[in-house]
C-alpha cells in the first residue's frame, strides 16, 4: 500500500493547486441587444465581473469577436451555500457584413455592460453616363 | 451571426441571416448563459464562514443607487427596477436579450445578520453585500475542566 509522507503530500497538495490554476476557465454567452440606426450598428453586452481592461474585441473581415476575461477573486469567500451562477469568461461571435468602418468603431465599459458603437459606411453612389 | 448590413433582402440573404441565427443559437446552447428566467433575476450566491454570510449577485447595467437592499434578521431582500434605455426614432432592434424591468429578492440566511455592520459593495455589475453574523449568535468554544 501507498502512503504520502509529510514532503510527498506537500508536493501533491502544490501540484493539484497549480493544475487548479491552469484549468481554463468557463465559457458563458453573454445577453447581447443589438440595435442598428441609419449611421451604425450599437451593441451592449452583458459582462459583469469583467473589468474594462480584460475585455477584447476584434473585428477581423466581417466577423466581430467579444471578449472578457473574468478575474476571480483573491481571498476566500467560504462555504458555498447557494449558487445560481457560475463564473468565467465570455464569448460572442458575429457577422456583421463588410460594410463598416471598423478603425472609427469606440466602446465603453459601464457598470458590468459593454457598448460598442460600429459606424457603417456609407453606401457608394457611382453616376453612370448614358452613352447617346 | 444574425444580419449582414447594406445588402438587399434576396432569398440568398435570408438564407444567411437565418443560417447566422441558428448557428448564434447553437453557440449560445453550447456555451450556457449565466443568467435563467426573469424570475431569478438577480442571479445569487451566497457563501458563509464562521464569522458571516456573503451574497454575491449579478445585476449589469445598472447604478447602485437603483438597488435597495434590506436586512432583518435572517432576512435579506434586494429590489430595485433596470429601464430599458430609450432609443431613437428610426432605430432597428436586431436583438433584445438584456432583462430590463423591476426585480425582487428575498433570501433567508443561516443566521442572525448584525445589521449595522453590513456593508455592501458594486462593481463592474456585481452587487457583493457582506452580512457579518450577531456576536451573541456566534459559536463559543467551551472550556473543559480536567475532573
Amino acid at each position: 500500500m501507498n502512503t504520502l509522507t509529510k514532503e510527498n503530500k506537500e508536493e501533491v497538495l502544490k501540484q493539484s493547486a497549480e493544475k487548479d490554476v491552469k484549468t481554463p476557465a468557463r465559457i458563458y454567452s453573454p445577453n447581447v441587444d443589438v440595435f442598428e440606426t441609419e449611421a451604425e450598428l450599437l451593441f451592449r453586452v452583458e459582462m459583469p465581473g469583467v473589468d474594462q481592461s480584460s475585455v477584447e474585441i476584434s473585428i477581423e473581415k466581417d466577423q466581430l469577436i467579444l471578449e472578457g476575461k473574468f478575474v476571480p477573486p483573491a481571498e476566500s469567500r467560504g462555504q458555498v451555500r447557494l449558487a445560481e451562477y457560475r463564473e468565467g469568461n465570455y464569448f460572442r461571435k458575429f457577422t456583421i457584413g463588410k460594410a463598416i468602418h471598423s478603425d472609427k468603431a469606440t466602446a465603453k465599459m459601464k457598470n458590468g455592460i459593454l457598448e460598442l458603437t460600429i459606424p457603417k459606411m456609407e453606401p457608394k453612389k457611382t453616376k453612370i453616363e448614358i452613352q447617346k | 451571426m444574425l444580419f449582414r448590413i447594406l445588402d438587399p433582402q434576396t432569398k440568398a440573404n435570408q438564407f444567411w441571416r437565418d443560417f447566422d441565427r441558428l448557428n448564434d443559437e447553437l453557440t449560445r446552447s453550447i456555451l450556457d448563459s449565466q443568467f435563467g428566467s426573469a424570475s431569478n433575476f438577480p442571479p445569487v450566491n451566497v457563501y458563509t464562514k464562521e464569522e458571516e454570510a456573503l451574497v454575491t449577485c449579478l445585476l449589469p447595467g445598472i447604478e447602485a443607487d437603483q438597488i435597495d437592499i434590506n436586512v432583518k434578521d435572517n432576512l435579506l431582500s434586494i429590489h430595485g427596477k433596470k429601464k430599458a434605455e430609450e432609443l431613437a426614432e428610426g432605430t432597428e432592434v436586431h436583438r433584445r436579450e438584456i432583462f430590463n424591468g423591476e426585480f425582487h429578492r428575498t433570501l433567508e440566511l443561516p443566521f442572525r445578520v448584525d445589521q449595522d455592520h453590513v456593508l455592501a459593495k458594486f462593481t463592474n455589475g456585481v452587487l457583493n453585500i457582506h452580512l457579518p453574523r450577531r456576536e451573541e449568535d456566534k459559536p463559543k468554544k467551551v472550556s473543559i475542566i480536567a475532573g
